[in-house]
């Protein structure tokens, strides 16, 4: 039996008037692979910042790795993050006018010292070794999601967060990157929590869980 | 007015108690150790400027704190050379210097000398009840130290080159506010002279048999060594040399080996945090470099109170003495400095009267053997010259000789002092008249 990586009891989280997330139990062990599923507006996203470190509770408990997330200062919460969790968005928010070298190696700069050796590597593994010095605006879409990628796992986080990360690519790429975070999955063990609106995608997974209007509705076993 | 006075004093000793107790075992014992010292230091400076002479334990405490000085620099240069990878024979000195026996000796003799300096600004003339207040004030300050280290975040700590940097910059920053027991002004005098002497022994030596092409113009530069502000930079730079050798030991401390650790992340966690943790060893003595700065700016606009009398004019009897009453309008024994200008056949003569601290009325031109007479001021156990700024210790005050006031002879009787208003002329037309005529060959 695995050690729970994200433990849920009653998670809730509203905004004001709107209860995004309804009282929600969901258990993750340690390194499962967990595709979030649901029509849009269902509360995918307040998930993964709730369990991210990037959101606040309204109510109920959270423990991620060990730590109770709603009992953490503002300052536990960003060595939080910065120390366990990898995110990778949709929209991949790199640093334009930085490098894909540089955008890595800033992130490894807010979580300890800059390393560029280390930093080169992560690039390579993710098949961008020959396209280092090029800033975002001058890579495709799915060699922009692959630096996003490379700066999630630099830090090598123990937990894994993808907001739709392959939602603007197109099917090769999507595979691509798909393959790539399973390979590293492999060699990193780190646990996986994926929201997608792509059921190819999400059987990927290890398991899959459904959301309808804030509401765990339905959960299924994908077997691979 | 004596309270306000202490103050740097107080605050110095304060700090240097703080410091000390920075990562320390037994922290009661060396609180009271501090105490102790800074106590036996104070005592020790009232006893010997009230019985010995003033200007022994003057001399006393300056050499101490420049023992404690070199002893720093030696210090500091050790912990560069180790840092730079050399290897010194000093190992059983660091294990000796470890033990708490040591660092409660060390903290002993650093509070007496703190305790000696704030002993010595306040003089032997002071009631005994404020060396009371003094020695309660200190009670608390340690106390208050006691409880601010306990309050400092633990990662404020530094070398063992660095507590000593922060010691003896508080030693010193506490020395400077007192003109007698600066350090620095001396300094620069001795780097003036040591320049000055080397210049004339090896270009004198070397260079003066004519050479056709260096000859005119090395004598311009040469110049420049013998100006005021060689003293200066070479002072300053001799005063923070130590410190920056500490700060660049620290900065240059290995960090540790990480090749063992798998994982990247961790390498650099381990990494950062080690680098975190040298910048904060900086901190302190970075907090002894501003203490040092602060004592050079002390020391070069010391903020004394002058007293500067103005002379009052005195008359001859039909004899052609001058009486001065003991205790008349003016009260001699003050121990304040009491000018006077006499005239007698269309010459004029200024002097004054001074209680020096052995008890003895002295009497002497106001005006020295070298100087152009712009006349004495006091300030705070000293004469100062107006003309060359030199100060001369009241202990001194009353023997001829170099910037000195010249002495007249005088009689004293238990009325007063009596003394020959022909012989005051002419003493000082003598000395006026030989200074003068100096200055313009000079010229
Ligand atoms: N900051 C906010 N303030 C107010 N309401 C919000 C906020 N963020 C999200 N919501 C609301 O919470 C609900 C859930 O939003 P969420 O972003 O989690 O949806 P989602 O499942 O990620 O949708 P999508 O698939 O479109 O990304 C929505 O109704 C949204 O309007
Ligand atoms: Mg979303």
């Amino acid at each position: 039996m695995a050690v729970a990586t994200i433990e849920t009891s009653g998670l809730t989280r509203s905004y004001g008037e709107i209860c995004a997330l309804k009282p929600i139990d969901l258990s993750v062990p340690e390194g499962e692979w967990l595709s979030v599923m649901g029509h849009s507006g269902s509360g995918k996203s307040t998930l993964m910042n709730l369990v991210g470190g990037l959101d606040r509770p309204t109510a109920g408990a959270l423990v991620v790795g060990g730590q109770d997330l709603s009992t953490l200062t503002e300052d536990g919460l960003a060595r939080f993050r910065r120390e366990y969790v990898g995110i990778i968005f949709q929209q991949h928010h790199l640093v334009p006018y930085l490098s894909a070298l540089e955008n890595v190696m800033l992130s490894q700069y807010f979580h300890s010292v800059p390393d560029e050796a280390e930093a080169r590597h992560a690039l390579e593994r993710v098949g961008l070794g020959h396209r280092l010095k090029n800033r975002p605006g001058e890579l495709s879409g799915g060699e922009q999601q692959r630096v996003c990628i490379a700066r999630a796992i630099i830090n090598s986080p123990k937990l894994l967060l993808g907001d739709e990360p392959t939602g603007n690519l197109d099917h090769k790429s999507t595979l691509m990157v798909m393959e790539l975070l399973k390979e590293l999955r492999a060699e990193e063990r780190f646990t996986v929590v994926m929201v997608t609106h792509n059921e190819e995608v999400a059987a990927w997974g290890d398991r899959t869980i459904y959301l309808t209007d804030g509401v765990l509705v339905r959960e299924e076993r994908t077997r691979s | 007015m004596i309270a306000l006075k202490l103050v740097p004093h107080l605050v110095a000793f304060f700090g240097m108690a703080t410091v000390a107790l920075r990562g320390a075992t037994r922290r009661g014992m060396l609180a009271g150790t501090a105490l102790a010292g800074f106590l036996v230091g104070t005592g020790f400076a009232v006893v010997s400027t009230g019985s010995v002479s003033g200007q022994f334990s003057f001399s006393l405490v300056r050499a101490l704190l420049a023992l404690s000085f070199l002893l720093f620099c030696a210090v500091s240069f050790t912990a560069l050379y180790q840092s730079l990878g050399g290897s010194l024979p000093v190992g059983w000195l660091e294990r000796l210097s470890s033990r708490p026996v040591s660092r409660s000796c060390a903290l002993f003799l650093a509070s007496a000398a703190a305790g000696a300096v704030a002993g010595c600004r306040l003089g032997p003339a002071v009631p005994s009840w404020v060396w009371g207040a003094l020695a309660a004030a200190a009670a608390v300050l340690v106390l208050a130290a006691v409880l601010l280290e306990s309050r400092l975040p633990a990662g404020l700590s530094t070398s063992r080159a660095g507590y000593l940097a922060l010691t003896v910059a508080f030693l010193l920053f506490s020395a400077s506010w007192s003109t007698r027991l600066d350090l620095f002004a001396p300094l620069t005098m001795k780097v003036m002279k040591f320049t000055h002497d080397f210049v004339h022994q090896f270009f004198e030596s070397m260079l003066i048999p004519d050479h056709l092409f260096i000859h005119s113009y090395l004598w311009g530069y040469i110049g420049l060594l013998f100006g005021k502000e060689v003293g200066f930079w070479g002072g300053l730079i001799i005063w923070f040399t130590p410190v920056v050798m500490v700060f660049l030991a620290i900065g240059l401390e290995r960090l540790p080996s990480v090749a063992h650790l798998r994982q990247g992340a961790q390498r650099r966690r381990v990494l950062a945090e080690a680098i975190r943790t040298r910048r904060m060893r900086l901190v302190l003595p970075g907090l002894a470099l501003v203490l040092l700065a602060s004592a050079v700016y002390r020391s070069l606009y010391p903020s004394v109170e002058y007293w500067d009398p103005k002379p009052v004019p005195v008359t001859a009897n039909a004899g052609g003495e001058i009486f001065l009453p003991r205790k008349g309008e003016i009260d001699l024994m003050d121990g304040k400095l009491h000018k006077y200008v006499f005239e007698r056949g269309g010459k004029t003569a200024r002097f004054f009267v001074l209680l020096t601290p052995s008890g003895k009325l002295t009497v002497d031109l106001d005006a020295c053997a070298i100087c152009k007479p712009d006349g004495y001021g006091q300030a705070e156990g000293t004469v100062l010259c107006y003309y060359c700024k030199t100060l001369i210790p009241l202990e001194t005050v009353g023997k001829p000789g170099g910037c000195n006031p010249v002495p007249v002879p005088f009689t004293e009787q238990d009325d007063g002092i009596h003394l020959s208003g022909v012989t005051l002329i002419n003493t000082w037309s003598g000395t006026v008249q030989s200074t003068t005529r100096t200055t313009e060959k000079g010229k």
